[in-house]
């Protein structure tokens, strides 16, 4: 069986590989927010974001989290993106 | 803010808030409950609270961050000290203001400074212009009061506090008073608070009459980004459905402000209570309470001033709350002028 160090060495890396990601994610919203900015498109697109949820709760079925969790973690990710794009369609500092 | 949807807001309605958010420069992060969906708002946009509130499925605006900036302790964490000569307003020390409502004859004003000066008095109070609720009631001696105060004042080595009543007395009352007084009155007279703003002395600004402690401190925000720091906020009595004293007198505004506000907050017991009897268990309370300072109607005859008679203390009942004072302050780590300059003249 595992130890706790063991365990917690997996979370770890768990955790780099998640960071890594939410990075890669960032930078594709970035580049969202780029393109909204030149066509003048809201940044705040409620169909969309709806979107994104439905896709992720559909895929989360499995696992221990399920739907519920995911959709809600899901929506601090999505609270994030939409804080950046603002960022650089109105282009202000940070708070 | 937090923005707390109704039970049953639709997914429209809490699009069309986010998006009523976003515009105004908000970042927000929505969490979706299981009954209710809850918005938090964060940012340096300035939402409008009402506008928001009237938006469909909203139940509710909560604002983190209070409507005045410089008023509040967020802005300036550490108690502001107000400097008048060498009276410190604000510190460790309770100063006690006293002296009688209205400048009423030469003798009258110097017989109250000596009277307050000799119990342990720092700053002299009296008005040269009064606001009556009557016209035809004493209206004050305007200029002449106004010379009578400050002679008295030197005369005793006391600071002079006195009300300004419009824009047109500012330099006038500048020549001779130390700190500026308004009045409950005119707690909410906008102009005047912008141009006390620009004024070199502090402002005594006393809380209106029906003002909740939100708008009192509006006010303070008034005169503060005008540029002038030194507000000393003054409580005095609301009106509430009592009838049994003038008004009603909220000792608990006192910590309230202490909580919200870094500026120095004192007590007027005498308007407080508006009974002569009452102005020394409220003076004792708003002191046991935290009060910075006091401001008490002191009168060597008050059964025949010309104004707030019923409501004005005798020399020797200031003299014994002095006393009381001395013990109470201590309670409570405060100090408060401890040796009166002569123990001479009321009898006991």
């Amino acid at each position: 069986m595992a130890t706790l160090d063991e365990l917690r060495d997996d979370i770890d890396r768990v955790d780099e590989v998640l960071v890594r990601l939410l990075n890669e994610r960032a930078r594709v919203a970035c580049e969202i927010g780029r393109i909204k900015k030149e066509l003048g498109i809201e940044v705040y697109q409620p169909e969309r974001e709806k979107q994104v949820l439905a896709h992720v709760r559909s895929i989360a079925s499995e696992g221990p989290l399920g739907a519920e969790a995911i959709a809600r973690l899901f929506e601090r990710i999505i609270d994030e993106a939409r804080r950046l794009e603002r960022r650089l369609v109105h282009g202000d500092g940070e708070d | 803010m937090v923005v707390v949807m109704e039970e049953r807001a639709s997914e429209a309605q809490i699009e069309q808030v986010v998006k009523r958010l976003v515009e105004m420069g908000m970042d927000v992060h929505r969490s979706t409950g299981v009954t209710r969906t809850v918005l938090g708002a964060v940012g340096q946009g300035h939402p409008d609270k009402g506008l928001i509130e009237m938006l469909d499925g909203v139940h509710e605006v909560l604002r983190i961050s209070s409507p005045y900036k410089l008023a509040s302790k967020t802005f300036k964490p550490d108690p502001t000290v107000i400097q008048v000569g060498d009276v410190r307003i604000g510190g460790d020390e309770v100063i006690v203001i006293a002296g009688p409502c209205s400048a009423e004859s030469e003798p009258q004003v110097r017989a109250a400074a000596a009277a307050v000066r000799r119990a342990g008095a720092k700053i002299f109070r009296g008005g040269a212009f009064k606001p009556r609720s009557s016209p035809y009631s004493f209206q004050g001696l305007g200029e002449e009061g106004l010379r009578l105060l400050r002679d008295a004042s030197n005369t005793e080595n006391l600071r002079l506090v006195t009300e300004v009543m419009d824009l047109s007395q500012i330099e006038l009352i500048d020549k001779y008073a130390d700190i500026f007084q308004v009045g409950a009155r005119n707690m909410q007279n906008f102009t005047l608070l912008r141009e006390l703003g620009h004024a070199r002395k502090p402002v005594l600004l006393k809380r209106g009459i029906s003002a909740t402690i939100e708008e009192w401190l509006l006010s303070a925000e008034y005169v503060l980004s005008g540029g002038n720091n030194d507000v000393i906020l003054c409580e005095r009595g609301i009106r509430t459905f009592e009838t049994a004293t003038r008004n009603t007198f909220d000792i608990s505004a006192i910590p309230v402000v202490k909580k919200l506000s870094h500026l120095p907050v004192i007590a007027d017991p005498s308007h407080g209570a508006g009974r002569r009897d009452m102005v020394a268990p409220m003076a004792r309370a708003a002191v046991a309470a935290g009060a910075d300072g006091l401001i008490i109607e002191v009168h060597c005859d008050p059964d025949h001033a010309l104004s707030d008679g019923a409501q004005s203390m005798f020399p020797s009942q200031f003299d014994r709350l002095m006393a009381e004072l001395r013990i109470i302050a201590p309670a409570i780590g405060r100090a408060i002028c401890l040796e009166p300059v002569a123990r001479r003249g009321w009898g006991t």
